[in-house]
């Protein structure tokens, strides 16, 4: 069965981006968010198994939405997909929850490893 | 004015080129100053560079200014200068943190210490993304505390037909600074750099 997989991320070339690096046998359904916001409204009207999370978007940005995940409950697994790849950030974020960090530009590569180490493929 | 734009797509896709190399940048300027830097979207628009000594005159309104600029070149006619202003209330606070003494002379080497960090590091982050690279020019101080430097922007501006302005604020978390980077580049050079973004567009 198809996990539901949501992309958030304020660029249209980082959506795709990810999307076609995505692995062949990663068996998803994908939906995008280009914010923050709209990325909560996903969350909490769909049954989303996994989110690609960016990091500096406007609205709100992946801090936020990684806080009101937790502070919410909502079931979810979260990958941070950022630019912002200060030790600091990466730390913060996996205390938020996220379960991976990748840093941007997101390669083939390095999307199988980490979905691979997860168990996800 | 000039004809040159780009398009939406092209917009974004710079805009996410951008943001990847300032997260470059941004990392180097964080372990360089053992601080954190809070990433801001990056904002990036064309413009004719005989607005730009106006912008930026209204921005740092009542302020000085230091304005450090760089040369770039790279493969394919891809040119150009990048520049550095920073607001000098603000340095004060980066000499506390480098522990540079607080005369001219070391303003000024912390001010192309930094500029040299944050500009080759975000170039260098820009370039691979463009399957391109980079050599530079020696930093250079443009105006300093006693010169006005909107007529220094103009005089340098006045070079280049075109403007990559891009509006990045290095924002520490423990500390007020920030600082804004402009990148000259001539006409051949966006159409170049047009061509480079539509390449990679078209293989996503």
């Amino acid at each position: 069965m198809a996990l539901n997989v949501l992309i958030c991320d304020d660029s249209l070339l980082a959506r795709n981006q990810l999307k076609k690096s995505l692995p062949a046998d990663f068996d998803a359904t994908i939906v995008t968010a280009s914010n923050g916001l709209e990325a909560l409204t996903v969350l909490q009207t769909q049954d989303i198994g996994l989110v690609f999370l960016d990091l500096t978007m406007p609205e709100l940005d992946g801090v936020g939405v990684l806080e009101a995940i937790k502070a919410q409950a909502l079931d979810c697994l979260v990958i941070v997909v950022s630019a912002d790849i200060q030790p600091q950030m990466q730390q913060r974020v996996m205390e938020l929850g996220a379960l991976a960090f990748i840093q941007k530009p997101a390669s083939a590569d390095k999307l199988a490893a980490v979905l691979h180490k997860y168990g996800l493929i | 004015m000039t004809a040159l734009h780009f398009t939406e797509e092209q917009r974004d896709c710079l805009q996410e080129l951008v943001n990847v190399a300032m997260g470059q940048a941004s990392d180097k300027l964080a372990r360089y100053l053992a601080t954190m830097v809070h990433l801001q979207v990056p904002a990036i628009k064309l413009v004719d560079t005989q607005q730009l000594p106006q912008h930026f005159a209204q921005r740092y309104q009542q302020q000085s200014v230091s304005l450090i600029s760089m040369g770039f070149f790279g493969d394919q006619g891809l040119r150009g200068e990048a520049i550095m202003l920073y607001q000098l209330a603000n340095v004060d606070v980066l000499a506390r943190l480098l522990e540079y003494s607080d005369d001219d002379s070391s303003e000024a080497e912390m001010l192309t210490d930094i500029s040299s960090v944050l500009t080759t590091t975000f170039l260098n982050g820009l370039a691979e993304q463009l399957d391109n690279s980079f050599s530079y020019a020696a930093p250079r101080i443009l105006s300093s505390r006693d010169q006005h430097f909107a007529d220094k922007l103009a005089a340098t501006a006045q070079q280049w037909q075109l403007a990559l302005q891009v509006d990045i604020r290095y924002q520490l978390t423990d500390y007020s600074f920030h600082c804004d980077m402009i990148l000259l580049i001539p006409g051949e050079a966006v159409l170049r750099l047009r061509q480079m973004l539509d390449q990679i567009l078209a293989s996503f």
